[in-house]
């Protein structure tokens, strides 16, 4: 990473043990060099909090002078892991006009590489990941993703592809459109795909 | 993008809890049949309803699997079957039922409902046919449904039709002896019959509507069960008001996902949706009961004093989640109590703790009537036609759609049990008392007349 790229737009991301105080130090610290937050995100997993956000300033800045101002003085310990990196305009965004949303879910005895040979699969798939979440409980293992699919792309093989992944896997896994989810939770309307 | 614990709570009710479309029923007007020639007539029959209805099934199939959610039936409702045989005869009537039975067949779908006579305020020859051939159809055929509408809030009670009636049921049973009178549970006698009623035996395609529609029936009671049995679990100081509310919400969720499903069909089938039905409809799978349902809000026997209470509540909170979720709801929408279909109630009888009265009773509150009720075989037609009445009474009278489906057993008495199998379930024979006591009334015959709630103008 070259850390003295001057840009007025970054993206950071800020990982620490939870405790309460540390949206509060993070911009306090943005505010004090001018800086705005155009999108934020965080979230809590096994005791350690991770913050990612879209933050622009009135000015240039280097990266190392926002981690440096994130990190804190040496002196006060605050224990925060801080990446930064420049936000571009105009970068990338995946086209999601040819895409529909799906959310697989497996279940299953834990045992290391299942995530692994998943993504594998949905990455040579081009599906997107847009959500993940796991989590352990005893030796159960819970996985839950949020992906985009495709349209040119088969329901029936995809569900039949990770049917019988989960089945060598000794997971229990489902691939169902969003729609269920929606329709089953939300007030919101699900789009109908009126094919 | 959607949370967690959403994804799970669906997934729970998925597959721990069995959630399902009850069934999609592909509505069907087959009046454009009409042909002087009888074979002229069910070869239109036949290929409308096979080019129609051909993909049915495997469009449910396929739209269910991308959504992780069985459809678990895939019926017909057509029109009224009398208009097609108007100026035919019997043998006519029985060549349709045939045809009807082998097209449902190609077709992949279990029932076939429109085998319909409306005969409220009078009777066409035609609707005679229909009734009188019941007997014929019903053992002969293994997908025909039929439905007979006796009474309605504007016409009274036509009790020449009721008293018909009553004695084409026994001959129904008779015809159909060798499998313990089970072509009766194929005909349902109407008050108010629904014109776009999803669930069978009693759908058919009625007047004002489209040339083609899909209409869903949602998912069972053990959703529902599950529900409340998880917040009851949950702890903490419970009110009525606050089951109630689960009810209710759980009600939402069952509906939105049959309006889903529902609409993806209709438009794949290039038809008009229709409604979403949402009525709780048990089957005799255990945790699939309404039985399980009033039991779970603590009524220990089912028919004890609270029963109806206790349905009437689950009732209205039922019609309340679902009718917010859906702007297209339709059909009976209430709770089903059919005997033999329900583990629970079917046992609640076999116990002695459910009687003919009681579910009468409950009825008054809930949908559809004295359901799947094995009675013993040498009951006279005049008292299955004086039931009958009783419960149109409650239909005309409320406002409401009432229904009876008996089936009486030949060579069976109270307190014995017949298996009629599948969806159709067991049930023990219930005493009807006071048998024959009804007689002179039946007799009198005529119409009872429209009560002064109809005159509503």
């Amino acid at each position: 990473m070259t850390v003295r790229t001057r840009s007025r737009a970054f993206v950071l991301n800020v990982i620490s043990s939870d405790h309460p105080g540390i949206v509060a130090q993070v911009t306090h610290e943005i505010r004090g060099m001018g800086g705005n937050i155009e999108a934020c995100s965080q979230t809590v997993l096994g005791g350690f909090f991770t913050l990612i956000m879209i933050v622009r300033f009135q000015k240039d800045i280097t990266q190392e002078a926002l981690v440096g101002h994130l990190r804190g003085p040496e002196s006060e310990h605050r224990g925060f892991q801080v990446t930064v990196l420049p936000a571009r305009a105009g970068a990338p965004v995946r086209d999601t006009r040819d895409v529909e949303t799906f959310v697989v879910t497996a279940t299953g005895k834990d045992k290391p590489g299942v995530i692994m040979r998943f993504s594998q699969y949905l990455s040579d798939k081009d599906i997107n990941i847009v959500d993940l979440y796991g989590d352990k409980k005893g030796d159960e293992f819970v996985l839950i993703t949020q992906v985009e699919v495709p349209t040119h792309w088969s329901v029936d093989m995809i569900q039949a592809d990770l049917e019988e992944m989960g089945r060598e896997e000794g997971f229990d896994v489902r691939f169902q459109h969003e729609n269920v989810f929606v329709a089953t939770n939300q007030l919101r309307l699900p789009h109908h795909s009126e094919a | 993008m959607l949370r967690t614990d959403e994804i799970l709570s669906t997934i729970q009710m998925l597959h721990s809890e069995h959630l399902d479309v009850r069934t999609v029923t592909l509505a069907l007007n087959v009046d454009d049949c009409a042909a002087a020639g009888m074979g002229h007539l069910c070869r239109k029959l036949r290929d409308k309803i096979v080019s129609k209805a051909g993909r049915l099934v495997e469009t449910c199939d396929r739209i269910g699997a991308k959504y992780g959610i069985p459809v678990t039936n895939k019926r017909l409702a057509i029109s009224p079957v009398t208009h097609i045989l108007a100026g035919h005869g019997r043998n006519t009537a029985l060549e349709v039922a045939k045809t009807l039975d082998m097209a449902a067949a190609d077709c992949g779908v279990d029932l076939v409902g429109g085998f319909t006579a409306l005969v409220h305020a009078g009777m066409t020859q035609a609707d005679a046919n229909v009734m009188d051939s019941l007997p014929e159809v019903l053992s002969s055929t293994s997908r025909v449904c039929s439905s007979v509408n006796v009474a309605s809030r504007k016409s009274g009670i036509n009790m020449d039709a009721v008293a018909r009636i009553g004695q084409v049921i026994l001959d129904i049973s008779e015809a159909t002896a060798d499998q313990k009178g089970f072509g009766c549970a194929k005909l349902v006698v109407f008050a108010n019959i629904p014109e776009d009623n999803p669930f069978m035996a009693g759908a058919y395609m009625g007047e004002g509507q489209p040339e083609a529609s899909i209409n869903i029936g949602v998912s069972g009671p053990g959703v529902v069960c599950s529900a409340l049995r998880r917040r009851i679990e949950m702890g903490g100081k419970l009110t009525l008001g606050d089951l109630a509310e689960e009810i209710k919400i759980t009600s939402f969720r069952v509906t939105r996902v049959g309006e889903l499903i529902g609409r993806e069909v209709a438009a794949e089938l290039g038809v008009p949706f229709g409604i979403v039905d949402l009525s709780l409809a048990p089957t005799p799978e255990i945790g699939d009961s309404v039985g399980e349902i009033i039991k779970t809000l603590g009524i220990a026997h089912i028919g004890a004093p609270g029963s109806t209470a206790a349905v009437a509540m689950l009732n209205d909170a039922v019609k309340k989640g679902g009718a917010f979720a859906s702007s297209s709801v339709g059909g009976m929408s209430g709770l089903f109590i059919p005997v033999s279909e329900d583990s629970s109630l079917a046992q609640a009888v076999a116990d002695g703790h459910l009687v003919l009265e009681k579910l009468e009773a409950m009825t008054c509150v809930c949908s559809v009537g004295l359901d799947m009720i094995a009675v013993p075989g040498d009951i006279p037609a005049e008292t299955i036609a004086a039931i009958i009445a009783d419960e149109m009474a409650i239909g005309v009278i409320n406002n409401k759609t009432t229904a009876v489906r008996l089936i009486p057993v030949p060579g069976a008495k109270a307190g014995d049990f017949v298996e009629f199998g599948g969806l159709f379930g067991s049930a023990t024979i219930m005493d009807v008392r006071n048998s024959g006591a009804s007689t002179e009334f039946v007799r009198f015959g005529g119409r009872i007349p429209a009560p002064i709630q109809s005159l509503g103008n």
